[in-house]
């Protein structure tokens, strides 16, 4: 056993990680020269907003592809090969589509609401680790920043179906709001077991502290429970299928953004999107590494082969794996009632929570992991 | 030297948006507005605290008051109509006793203010540290705890819960001294409207 230890460890110490963020790089230039400081300032911002639409751009081809193969049908193929410039299109027409106002509406709340709720996801694109040089800023309370920024996009919905001046949008926004902030509870719960487990929130910390193992399983069946509410709870976070009563097409038009068109429109729909990426690449950074390499206790040579992949790499792909996931969620599940959705939150998933917490924090006060801390 | 005049103007604007922010707040007609002057103001404070090196207390300001607080605020206008009303004046000798009450809180917190030595720390500690510092001071039990405070917190919000579950509650399962009766009269009436006989309260199950 001790031989296996020692080997995992050497194994471990074959590739030390240094990372170091655009923020890093920024606050080093200072003294040398303003210009580079400037520099990395103007990169981080021109970096977030293309990365923000061509993920908005890049998801929405997939979501059609993926739902089009599910039912058997073929998806967009008209437009560019493989239909892959149908959302460059989509797009182009909704950016010149006239951006209605209805007259009775609040007009300056109707027209801040798409910004609040795409402000949650620019921020936390700003904040993930795409790859140990590859991100812009890492907090130490990265954790807690990102639990508490998802209020702005709560507000960002409200105040959407509130200023509409339309029942429909109104009834989603409180829909949305409702299980928004009920679900949240969930999430947070189970990012407070990989808080507990690595024993800090920055989110770099977290990757560098699954050089050993996954969280996923590193931490008994904890990790993996965690895993699963976390899953669940940020899928209602997103308001997407089986959770997405607040846009109920059958019963509220389109919820609350039902008085939107345009650009407007598209904006609530890019939040969508983009934060269901920052969901899926938050998963893949808490429980499944972010961009750590897959090991294999005492395989080095297996080991070895998996770090010439990059980790670049390693990120898109995990975070892919549970993009599909969510996507397939769509396909499989049928919608919740409101009465089954609060049922599912306050009596399953909030009492399991708190109790995969209680074992979780036994696990690590005993120190009982199944992998040996790289202490 | 820039960056040290740049740091200094952020802090400034930032501070003269909290109070813009706060004053209107408090003078905006219409409640739904006040409540967003109440977000911003209270985010923005938040940024106040990360220039200062505070990054935990930040994050707390804006998951506790604009995460929390604001939002239940922003229901609350929502649920009741109340954003169509205005509200009534109040008396003038209410508006004096506020008055009164105000000028004296702000005395107070002036006096607060100007006694408390502010230390200045130069390199203030970094927020990972922090955070473990405020949360073995929390669990601490000598005097340099915080363990009964922290504990007074957690029954104070346990009561809270008790107590907003009993005034949702509807209606009165038997042999329950703990309930305010809910809207059982209302229905009462309304049956009785219907001329379904005389409803006690109490006769329904859950």
């Amino acid at each position: 056993m001790q031989f296996v230890h020692t080997m995992a460890a050497a194994a471990a110490t074959n590739t030390t990680w240094t990372p170091q963020t655009l923020a890093d790089r920024a606050v080093d230039s200072v003294p040398h020269s303003l210009w580079l400081t400037a520099g990395y300032f103007l990169l981080a911002v021109v970096g977030v907003a293309a990365l923000l639409s061509f993920l908005g751009m890049a998801l929405i081809y997939i979501e059609r592809k993926i739902a089009a193969h599910f039912q058997c049908r073929l998806g967009p193929t008209r437009v560019g090969p493989f239909g892959l410039l149908q959302t460059l299109a989509d797009t182009l027409k909704l950016v010149f589509k006239e951006d209605f106002v209805p007259p009775k509406a609040d007009r300056s709340l109707h027209m801040l609401a798409p910004f609040l709720a795409l402000l949650v996801p620019v921020v936390l694109l700003a904040l993930i680790p795409y790859s140990p040089n590859v991100q812009v800023a890492d907090l130490n309370i990265g954790i807690l920043f990102i639990t508490a920024i998802g209020g702005f996009g709560v507000m960002g919905i409200l105040i959407a179906g509130w200023s509409s001046n339309n029942k429909w949008s109104m009834i989603g926004a409180m829909r949305a709001g409702a299980q928004i902030i009920s679900y949240e509870l969930s999430a947070t719960l189970a990012l407070l077991v990989v808080v507990l487990f690595s024993g800090t929130m920055s989110l770099t910390g977290i990757v560098l502290s699954q050089q050993e193992g996954w969280w996923i399983w590193r931490g008994h069946a904890a990790g993996f429970v965690a895993f699963l509410i976390y899953l669940v709870a940020s899928t209602a976070d997103l308001n997407r299928t089986p959770f997405d009563i607040p846009e109920g097409e059958s019963e509220l038009t389109a919820g609350f953004h039902t008085e939107y068109s345009g650009l407007r429109f598209a904006f609530f729909f890019l939040a969508e999107f983009i934060n269901m990426f920052t969901v899926s690449a938050l998963t893949a950074t808490l429980f499944l590494g972010g961009w750590m390499p897959f090991h294999v206790g005492d395989w080095t040579g297996f080991n070895a082969a998996m770090d010439t992949i990059p980790p670049g790499i390693w990120f898109l792909a995990k975070t892919t794996a549970v993009i599909f996931v969510i996507m397939w969620f769509r396909w499989t599940f049928p919608r919740l009632r409101v009465d089954q959705l609060m049922h599912l939150e306050w009596k399953v998933l909030l009492p399991l929570g708190f109790a995969n917490l209680f074992v979780a924090a036994v696990v690590v006060l005993t120190e009982l992991y199944p992998f040996p801390l790289g202490k | 030297m820039i960056a040290d005049a740049v740091y200094t103007v952020m802090f400034y604007g930032f501070s003269a948006a909290v109070v813009i922010l706060a004053l209107a707040a408090v003078n905006m007609r219409q409640l739904l507005r006040a409540a967003l002057a109440l977000m911003g103001m209270l985010a923005l404070s938040a940024a106040l605290y990360i220039m200062l090196r505070a990054e935990f207390l930040a994050g707390v300001q804006i998951l506790v008051y604009v995460g929390g607080i604001v939002v239940l605020i922003v229901f609350a206008i929502m649920l009741t109509r109340s954003s169509e009303l205005l509200e009534d004046l109040p008396r003038t000798s209410t508006r004096w006793y506020g008055g009164v009450a105000s000028i004296l809180f702000m005395l107070v917190a002036c006096g607060a203010l100007c006694m408390t030595p502010f230390p200045v720390q130069s390199n203030a500690e970094p927020a990972g540290d922090e955070i473990r510092k405020i949360g073995l001071a929390l669990l601490e039990q000598g005097s340099s705890g915080y363990l009964l405070p922290f504990e007074l917190i957690s029954l104070l919000l346990l009561v809270a819960v008790i107590g907003g579950t009993v005034i949702a509650r509807k209606t009165r399962p038997r042999n329950q001294p703990f309930t305010t009766g809910g809207d059982l009269h209302g229905e009462a009436i309304v049956q009785a409207a219907r001329g379904q006989g005389d409803v006690t309260p109490g006769d329904r199950h859950s």
